[in-house]
């Protein structure tokens, strides 16, 4: 019996082993094709190659497999595309990364979602379904000969097939999600994949070539998939304990009121008492100005850095979370239909906004992001009477006690070993477009010495 | 005539007076972040719009004249050598600067205390102009990268300007 064990346990080994080698074997000899389809190795400019790879690097360092020899290579095709090779070949057009831009959370979600293909197999296990060989090799039968160049070369034309169409709706669902919950790991932040969608979106109106989505199943159910996961980031609330915390999380409910200074310090927030749009002074030109007109503003917060206010508006029946620029211009709204929004505070980076909306039982706990739209009920099962945004986490007042939660710690990308840049002199000096109520205004790039 | 002759004499030597007295006005300029003052000549512009809390850029008078200080943070090389001979082989890289040449060798110089090494290289921009470029490559207590560097059009930058010897001799650390 325990001989018979050995011989099972050397022979998953062994196959184990084999399919292992028969992975890089299988993606290294479709590697010369795909450079071949993709224009060849795209070489990116210093400074952006190592924030690439840097991320790359972090995704990398959290992933399970440990067989795995993880490669990135930039594919020079204005494409919007990305893709995975058995054995840990990653590949990224340039046209993707161009889309993105310099969003880290974005290209992490890419990259995790194509790691993700590699670390559960999904691309050599669909080239062995393919041939109908996915059983053999998961029981181990030896005498199959995966080193055979001919098996390879059939192997390799199924998978050169099989990457232009995706590893199955299946895959790509768990990609989505597990590749979410790698630039979690990471460092990263999860929106990042819902972003990307929702910018895609956009991008996609504008008939692109964006093959990367025409391979995967339909991008409205795999966002809201996406969307629906990153509360399951968020710690489950707990109670303060700390008395010194609670103490302090009192005096701040018990003082809590709209700052009226702009933290950038140019406007001052002057409440109507009609209730009609927000009166704010701006004292660089020594103006009063009207705000968000024919609105009734119910409470207002300006951002940590003064970039953006917040403002809880009456809209009908409605209270609505409305968030402005800081030259008062909405650039996002979020309601619930039935609910109202009865409180909001801004996370210390600025980033997110905690809201209290009436629910039938009591107000429930919620978190919107500024860069995408999404709605996350972090407070679990309990209500909240009040919240308040510190460094370490969100808390929430619950009847006499508070509550914690917190979201993963979100790393920027820091380059590991960087080398000086080398910048060129911009030859147009643009104005900035400022708009302010019914003027505009053009201002020259700031030239004062500090 | 002879008047004629004396009074555009007179008004020659007001200007280049007016010119030699403007092109050594400078200013007192503190990095925001607190790690080094220099000065920096008045026809130098500051450019808020294009700085950071890492990189101070300046104008020049040049339509490619450009002056900027960089802190590059942590970096893992052991020695100022190592950061600028790693920096000079990855502009020349693909990836790196267009058509990238070293003009001159590395050389050891002194920032306020700190040895460092220069260097001028050419290298082609988008249009097809060759830019020269006089780097300063600085490893700080703690390795910390920081550069200096003064970029243009013209061939000036390569024989130590005078803009670039008043930079570095009224360089003071802060930390």
């Amino acid at each position: 019996m325990v001989l018979l064990f050995f011989v099972l346990l050397s022979g998953s080994v062994q196959a184990a082993s084999l399919g292992e080698r028969f992975e890089r074997t299988l993606g290294g000899s479709a590697v010369p094709e795909i450079l071949k389809q993709y224009g060849g190795e795209h070489v990116l400019p210093i400074g952006q190659r190592m924030w690439v790879e840097e991320i790359f690097r972090r995704l990398v360092e959290v992933t399970e497999r440990e067989d795995v020899d993880y490669t990135l290579t930039i594919l020079n095709s204005s494409e919007l595309n990305a893709f995975a090779l058995p054995g840990g070949y990653v590949f990224i057009t340039r046209g993707l990364i161009s889309a993105i831009g310099r969003d880290e959370a974005e290209l992490a979600a890419v990259l995790g979602h194509e790691i993700t293909h590699i670390e559960r197999k999904h691309g050599v296990n669909a080239v062995l379904r393919q041939m109908g060989l996915a059983v053999l090799l998961e029981v181990g039968v030896m005498t199959l000969d995966l080193a055979s160049a001919d098996l390879l070369r059939v192997a390799s034309a199924t998978l050169l097939q099989l990457v232009s169409l995706g590893w199955g709706r299946e895959a790509e669902y768990e990609a989505d999600l597990s590749g979410q919950a790698l630039a979690v790991k990471a460092g990263f932040d999860g929106v990042g994949a819902v972003s990307l969608l929702d910018d895609v979106f956009t991008v996609g109106s504008e008939d692109l070539p964006m093959k990367i989505f025409r391979t995967h199943p339909d991008t409205r159910i795999r966002r809201d998939r996406l969307e629906a996961a990153l509360v399951s980031f968020w710690s489950t609330p707990v109670v303060v304990e700390d008395r010194d915390v609670v103490e302090r999380l009192n005096a701040s409910r018990n003082s809590k009121q709209a700052r009226r200074n702009d933290p950038g310090g140019r406007y001052v927030v002057i409440v109507p008492d009609e209730g009609a749009g927000l009166h704010v002074f701006d004292q660089q030109v020594r103006q009063y100005v009207t705000w968000f007109e024919n609105t009734k503003v119910h409470d207002f917060a300006w951002s940590p850095q003064g970039q953006y206010i917040a403002l809880i508006v009456n809209e009908g029946s409605q209270r609505q979370l409305w968030i402005g620029d800081r030259w008062g211009k909405k650039t996002k709204s979020v309601g619930l239909s039935g609910q109202a929004i009865t409180e909001m505070s801004w996370s210390p980076q600025g980033n997110q906004l905690a809201i209290l909306v009436d629910g039938p039982m009591g107000s429930e706990v919620m978190v919107t992001y500024l860069e995408a739209d999404v709605l996350l009920q972090v407070g679990g099962d309990f209500t909240g009477e009040s919240s308040i945004w510190l460094d370490t986490g969100l808390y929430f007042a619950h009847g006499d006690m508070w509550y914690h939660t917190s979201a993963p710690k979100v790393s920027p990308v820091t380059i590991r070993n960087p080398v000086p840049q080398v910048l060129q002199r911009q030859r147009i000096l643009s104005p900035t477009v400022i708009k302010e109520g019914n003027t505009i205004r053009l201002t020259r790039p700031s030239l004062t010495i500090p | 005539m002879a008047k004629f002759k004396l009074g555009s004499s007179i008004i020659l030597v007001v200007l280049i007076t007016l010119s030699v007295v403007g092109a050594c006005q400078a200013f007192v300029f503190t990095d925001p972040t607190g790690l080094y003052s220099t000065t920096i000549w008045d026809q130098w512009v500051y450019q808020a719009h294009h700085s950071t809390a890492q990189i101070t850029v300046f104008y020049g008078e040049g339509n490619y004249d450009l002056l900027y200080f960089e802190s590059l943070g942590t970096v893992a090389d052991d020695s100022v050598d190592l950061l600028a001979e790693r920096s000079i082989e990855l502009y020349g890289d693909p990836g790196g600067l267009e058509s990238f040449q070293l003009e001159t060798p590395l050389k050891t110089m002194d920032v306020a205390g700190q040895s460092g090494l220069s260097c001028v290289y050419t290298y082609e921009d988008a249009r097809g102009n060759t830019l020269w470029e006089y780097r300063v490559f600085l490893l700080l207590p703690g390795n910390q990268g920081f550069s200096i560097a003064l970029s243009s059009d013209k061939p000036w930058v390569r024989e130590n300007p005078p803009l670039l010897e008043d930079i570095l001799a009224n360089w003071r650390w802060l930390l």
